[in-house]
């Protein structure tokens, strides 16, 4: 236990004043503040429209200020910050020759991975923490809206969704530092990967929705058929960590999402009654509509970790 | 010759008084006639009725003809030589009352027999004579009118006070406001206070009201003769049965009394009303599963409500179904509860839903109620805990590769 205290001690000193760390930190910040910025602009301009909303506060992360809301931009570049804090975890050691160093020492082969993983994610809480308070002040100040409870709420469960999604590049990027010796080529290995998962996806999913399912533009087409078309396109997506990322939070953070769905197949009197009580969700229904996603990250969070941690007890280490 | 001119003017004079007897004496010899036709001296004295018949207490005036038919001008006395007890009577024109008479030849007066009944003088026929004398006694004419008291049938009325309305039956359903006009007139000639008075079923309200006011009353002044409008406002028994109902109006001072009889016709309303016992118009419901509600139907109305059916608005694929289905009779006042299931889709989205249950009485309808009621549909949790079993079971398999590689 003491050897984890101490890798833990080292690793998040050697992040945190890395300048690495600080330049990323400081794109990421900048970037947010300008969306949130341009979002609390526009929301002041249309003030009167808030009053027809419960959450105003939670707009700041929704709305969209430039091109993309807070939110979405999180769910695209949030796992860089995971990949390059942990691209060069291990191999980097290896090829210094310090991990033998450090495992000559009186620390356990575990406490080396442990408290690295444990490092990344603490730095990236505090990183996300930190803006999203940021934001909340500007917020304040900006327009003038207090957050109520169920607001906190819905920002802290948004806050703790966004750490599991970026430790979650960061495991990936910490297994292939122990795959693979070059520094080089896990790094590129890691933002292949996040390409392939966060863009080719979704394209993927297209076409083998077009497969499955042909939709002809220029004829009618029943309405199942489009329907079927729409859910096999979004199971295959779901595969990406950023469809299971942004399908949650952007349930989360807007309660007048029933659904992560994004065609469903309506009756006319259901559309009808359903929109008499124009009703934000409870956030425990909130919370229900996006478990799946939830479990499912924060289960290929830690498979995820649990695959580097074994890979890594495994190894060789001396060579 | 001689004879011959002699005869010609004898002829001529012959002829001119033949003339003069055709021309001018016919008129003088009708004259003559005529006055030389009627009789030296005649009078006649005629009350223009013979016999007359009154109410007790109403005076009775009669033209007197006084006439001469004589060829001399009279004087005449007029004297009433028998009068019934306790009358009063006596011979006048507009003015003055009348004891002689000048009448010229050929000529007549008319005069007035005024003849007026004391307060003591019972029903009964009574006879007054009239005669007329000449100034010297010489002629006598004498007239008699028979003058017959009836007893009178309603006692009190004509010194009392009169109450009469031009519509006595008014018909409307029970919960209707009957408003009569009545009009009252103070026949007595004093002034007087009257006080206002109803009979009605038990439980129904009366009220009397001026014309065109908004106020109270339950007295009323009146001056002699003078009549006024007043309005008698009634309100039904809500739960009376539907039928005909009589309202007496009495209206009383200590002199006198009058009474006029209405009818309000009820025919019975037909309402119902429906709500939960708690007021609560929410329901949540989870998807797929069926929640239960139970509501009254109550009859409002006065009359009963046949057929009353349950109707639902609901979404697509949902279910709603109601126990008892329909309810053949509902007396007035009478409390039905009602069961009734809903049954959200089961891939119905979470969030709230507006769903009508309405309630019908008749064909076509006579009495509706529609109650909306918002369910909020909500996600099972079951799947909740598969999520936290599979996240419990990952962690076990993290803590189990910890036990196995860790302290190497």
């Amino acid at each position: 236990m003491q050897g984890l205290v101490a890798v833990f001690r080292k690793e998040l000193q050697d992040q945190l004043s890395s300048y690495r760390f600080v330049i990323l930190f400081a794109l990421i910040a900048m970037v947010s503040f300008i969306t949130s910025y341009m979002a609390a602009v526009h929301m002041r301009e249309n003030l009167e429209s808030l009053t027809a909303t419960r959450f105003p506060f939670l707009m700041l992360f929704s709305t969209p200020g430039v091109m993309f809301s807070m939110v979405q931009f999180v769910a695209f570049f949030g796992p860089l910050i995971g990949l390059v804090s942990g691209f060069d975890a291990i191999n980097r050691e290896r090829a210094q020759g310090t991990l033998i160093k450090v495992i000559s020492q009186p620390v356990y082969r575990d406490a080396v991975i442990n408290g690295k993983f444990l490092a990344g994610v603490t730095t990236i809480a505090i990183m996300f923490t930190a803006i999203l308070l940021v934001i909340s002040g500007f917020g304040l100040s900006l327009v003038g809206v207090v957050p109520g409870v169920e607001e906190i709420l819905r920002l802290f469960i948004y806050l703790v969704i966004s750490i599991f999604y970026i430790a979650f590049w960061l495991g990936l990027s910490i297994l292939f530092s122990i795959l693979f010796k070059s520094i080089a080529t896990s790094a590129l290995a890691s933002v292949a990967l996040w390409i392939f998962l966060s863009f080719f996806v979704s394209l993927g999913a297209e076409v083998a929705a077009n497969t499955v399912v042909p939709i002809d533009r220029k004829n009618e087409t029943p309405p199942e058929a489009v329907l079927q078309h729409a859910r096999i396109q979004e199971a295959v997506s779901l595969c990406s960590p950023m469809v299971l990322y942004s399908n949650a939070t952007a349930t989360i953070i807007d309660p007048m999402r029933k659904t992560t769905r994004s065609i469903i197949l309506m009756g006319p009197m259901e559309e009808l009654l359903s929109t008499r009580f124009q009703n934000p969700l409870a956030l425990g229904q909130s919370l229900l509509v996006v478990f799946p996603h939830m479990i499912a990250l924060i289960a290929i969070t830690v498979i995820c970790f649990a695959i580097s941690y074994a890979v890594f007890m495994l190894q060789e280490v001396r060579t | 010759m001689r004879l011959k001119r002699n005869h010609p003017p004898c002829v001529v004079g012959c002829f001119v008084a033949a003339l003069f007897a055709a021309t001018l004496f016919p008129p003088f010899a009708f004259g003559e006639t005529q006055k030389r036709d009627l009789p030296p001296r005649a009078i006649y004295v005629s009350p223009e009725y013979t016999g007359v018949t009154i109410p007790q207490g109403n005076d009775v005036s009669i033209d007197l003809m006084v006439s001469n038919r004589g060829q001399k001008d009279e004087n005449l006395d007029l004297k009433l030589i028998s009068v019934p007890d306790g009358w009063k009577t006596w011979i006048k024109t507009y003015d003055f009352g009348v004891t002689g008479v000048h009448l010229k030849s050929d000529s007549q007066k008319n005069l007035t027999l005024r003849a007026e009944p004391g307060k003591d003088v019972v029903p009964g026929n009574y006879t007054v004579v009239i005669q007329g004398q000449t100034e010297d006694h010489q002629l006598t004419s004498t007239g008699q009118v028979v003058i017959t008291i009836q007893e009178k049938t309603e006692k009190k009325r004509p010194e009392g006070v009169n109450i009469v309305t031009s519509y006595p039956v008014l018909t409307g359903p029970t919960d209707a406001k009957f408003e009569f006009s009545v009009e009252v007139e103070n026949k007595s000639d004093k002034e007087g206070i009257f006080n206002l008075a109803a009979q009605v079923p038990e439980n129904w309200t009366v009220n009397f009201k001026p014309a065109y006011e908004d106020k109270f009353i339950s007295s009323l002044r009146l001056k002699a003769g003078q009549s006024q409008t007043m309005a008698v406002e009634v309100k039904a028994n809500p739960w009376a049965k539907p039928g005909e109902y009589p309202v007496g109006v009495k209206i009383s001072s200590p002199e006198a009394e009058g009474q006029v009889a209405l009818t309000v016709i009820l025919t019975g309303t037909f309402k119902l009303d429906a709500g939960t016992a708690s007021g609560l118009l929410s329901l949540p419901a989870v998807r797929g599963e069926a929640s239960l509600l139970s509501f009254y139907v109550k009859n409002t109305g006065s009359a009963p409500l046949n057929n009353v059916r349950f109707i639902s608005f609901q979404p697509e694929n949902w279910k709603v179904s109601f126990t008892p289905e329909s309810i053949d009779t509902l007396a007035p006042q009478e409390l039905k509860q009602v069961e009734v299931s809903i049954t959200p889709a089961g891939k119905a989205l979470v969030g709230d839903y507006s769903v009508g249950l309405r309630v019908e009485s008749g064909t076509p309808p006579k009495a509706d109620k529609t109650l909306e009621m918002r369910v909020s549909v909500t996600a099972s949790a079951a799947w909740g805990w598969i999520g936290i079993g599979l996240i419990l079971f990952v962690m076990a398999g993290l803590v189990f590769l910890f036990a196995r590689l860790g302290r190497r």
